[in-house]
């Protein structure tokens, strides 16, 4: 595992607790940086745990991921997830947005939990919230007339692009975005898509992008199939994981 | 501070349940604390009934007895003590003062006491506060009476009215001293005691009611003109009890042994702190059991918030989901959950106390006015406080099990947003 990879799996098994065999089994996944990577994970393919074991909030039982170059296992529970704050930003299906903080506050998130997203954010933009905004913007999103309303009263698209602000402020090396599109009608997918590339591409980052639908791949630099990847018997098996 | 903005944030977006969860703990708080008040006040003002007395002397019953028909005028004495006795003790060298109680007539539902001007000069109640007089002066005239400041109230009467005492106790069927009618002297300013629902008259004006009577009922066809009492020398034969002043307190077993161990008559000399004590300790029980109950609402509102914090926390998983992808550590998702439970208890027992404080304010003249207590200022006391942390250290310990399972959740869900 060198240090140009921002993703790599090497021998990874993992069961949920309680389950005798395993959900996930991957002999080896490399993501090189600045690579956007589309996998096809359908219902039941093992996606939720791929992603959690990537974000470092569940441990494999066996084998070793490193995430922009650094080993998991090398660190403990609590710095995972201050690498995590630091290193990855996530966008999901929906429901990306806490209802109780503003458009800007949403977005500087991640910021509240890293000190070297912030840093960025603040050196990038001039301050962080100007940074937030100045992504807002680059999103397409009106902030002087969106951003004195309650967050649940944008649109799944506009919330969808919050979320992309949220995930790409101060700059993360690797962007994980599960199932983003999947609440958007056509048109709306292509903008984001667009959208999401443009800016991705701009930080620099590396995008892992995880849906069911196929027609997506086209776009990307690489897509793989996470049926195939994943060598588990019995993928998928935790009760309501979409 | 991240951590409280956050706790802030999302109790303000719940405030309607939060509201709910806040109201339930300051009600119960303002209720314990209004119950504790009530007790140590009343225990304050039983306490302040009689202060300065060194002994309370009686025939010889029980402490509680003498202490309940002397002080607190309720219930009557089985024996008098005679004069002769209370002559003896008042010319001890150690006695200061004495001064003479004779009950055993009413008027309308007050109890008369006679005694004499000792009683204005030496009789104590409270913080070594002496009895005032409103309006007009001690009893002067064999008919004068000084009325305290309840009965002047409660019967609307004014300086220079004729009132009639009644023979015994109590309100109807007794027979009236009507031949000999008082005229009210004085009447006694406020001082929460018994002494405020008490008709005094002079040790003679009891005398002189009783001359033209035998054996507890009027001698038909006599009766006496009031000049012709004047006149008379009309010295009591016996009192009911007596209260001593002593020049020295060192002095007051001495005294009380001597008064017990008196060949002369069956006497019982108590000092009136220890059987004030005693008599808290019986009637205190209730007011406990009202503190006990007050507690256990208290327990109940904790129990409320932890159920609004707990409802709450199946949709805010979620929530809790973003949070975590966004870096928040599991241990910070229990310091945020906890934090929440710390807030609305914090704001549950600031208003809490807001409403007991208004509460007091606005209930003490009624209270003083009806049941004669005195309450003091709402002003938190130690206590008060100790019981104020003990609750919010409640709140929090149970506001940690929502918290908990919250973090249990955080663990267990992984980085997934399930819907």
């Amino acid at each position: 595992m060198t240090g140009a990879t921002a993703i790599a799996l090497e021998a990874v098994r993992f069961a949920w607790p309680g389950q005798r065999l395993d959900t996930l089994h991957i002999d080896e996944l490399t993501i090189e940086r600045g690579e956007r990577v589309f996998v096809r994970g359908p219902s039941g393919s093992g996606k939720t745990t791929l992603l959690s074991l990537i974000g470092g909030v569940i441990e494999p039982q066996a084998g070793r991921i490193a995430v922009d170059g650094v080993p998991l296992e090398s660190l403990a529970r609590d710095a995972r997830d201050t690498f995590r704050a630091d290193r990855i930003g996530f966008v999901f299906q929906m429901f990306n947005l806490l209802p109780f903080l503003g458009l800007i506050d949403n977005v500087l998130l991640p910021c509240r939990f890293s000190a070297v997203r912030r840093e960025r954010a603040a050196t990038r933009g001039g301050s962080a919230p100007a940074e937030a905004r100045r992504l807002l913007e680059a999103l397409r999103l009106d902030v002087g007339a969106l951003g004195g309303r309650p967050v649940t009263q944008l649109s799944v698209g506009q919330q969808q692009r919050v979320a992309v602000a949220r995930a790409l402020i101060g700059r993360p090396p690797v962007i994980v975005a599960d199932e983003p599109t999947s609440a958007l009608d056509a048109e709306a997918r292509d903008d984001f898509l667009a959208l999401l590339f443009e800016e991705v591409t701009s930080m620099g980052s590396t995008l892992l992008f995880v849906s069911h639908d196929a027609a997506l791949a086209g776009a990307f630099d690489r897509s793989l199939d996470l049926r195939a990847l994943n060598r588990a018997s019995a993928p998928g098996v935790v009760g309501s994981v979409t | 501070m991240t951590l409280l903005s956050i706790a802030w944030a999302s109790l303000w977006n719940r405030r309607g349940t939060a509201a709910l969860a806040v109201l339930s703990i300051a009600m119960s708080v303002a209720l314990l604390l209004s119950v504790e008040k009530l007790r140590r006040d009343a225990r304050t003002g039983f306490a302040d009934t009689v202060s300065g007395t060194d002994l309370v002397v009686g025939a010889r019953s029980g402490a509680i007895p003498l202490l309940l028909y002397s002080v607190f005028r309720i219930g009557s004495a089985t024996n008098n003590i005679s004069i002769d006795s209370y002559e003896r003790i008042g010319a001890r060298d150690e006695v200061a003062w004495t001064i003479p109680l004779s009950l055993g007539d009413s008027h309308r539902g007050y109890r008369v006491l006679g005694t004499d001007a000792n009683y204005f000069e030496h009789y104590r109640h409270g913080d070594d506060r002496a009895l005032r007089l409103a309006e007009g002066a001690p009893f002067d005239d064999l008919f004068d009476t000084v009325l305290g400041s309840e009965v002047a109230a409660a019967l609307g009467y004014r300086l220079g009215d004729a009132i009639v005492v009644s023979h015994g106790t109590g309100s109807v069927g007794l027979v009236n001293h009507d031949d000999q009618p008082f005229r009210i002297a004085g009447i006694l300013a406020p001082t929460g005691t018994p002494v405020d629902r008490t008709v005094h008259v002079s040790l003679r004006g009891i005398e002189a009611m009783h001359v033209d009577w035998r054996s507890g009922a009027p001698i038909p066809g006599q009766r006496t003109a009031a000049d012709t009492l004047r006149a008379q020398e009309l010295a009591p034969r016996a009192l009911t009890a007596m209260l001593i002043g002593l020049h020295q307190r060192r002095d007051v077993f001495r005294v009380q042994r001597a008064v017990n161990e008196d060949r002369n008559e069956p006497l019982l000399a108590i000092l009136p702190g220890v059987a004030l004590q005693e008599l808290w300790n019986l009637v205190g029980v209730a007011a406990r059991a009202l503190l006990i109950v007050s507690a256990c609402v208290v327990l109940v509102g904790i129990v409320n918030l932890v159920s609004v914090l707990s409802a709450g926390l199946g949709e805010r998983r979620r929530e809790i989901a973003i949070l975590r992808a966004c870096g928040a550590r599991s241990g910070q998702i229990f310091s945020l959950l906890t934090l929440e439970a710390a807030v609305l208890a914090l704001l549950g027992i600031l208003t809490g106390l807001l409403a007991h404080s208004l509460a007091v304010i606005i209930g003490a003249p009624l209270l003083q006015e009806r049941f004669g207590l005195v309450l003091t200022p709402p002003i938190p006391t130690g206590s008060d406080a100790l019981i104020l942390l003990a609750i919010f250290v409640a709140a929090l310990f149970t506001g940690a099990l929502p918290a908990w399972r919250a973090y249990r959740h955080s663990l267990a869900d992984g980085m997934t947003v399930r819907l």
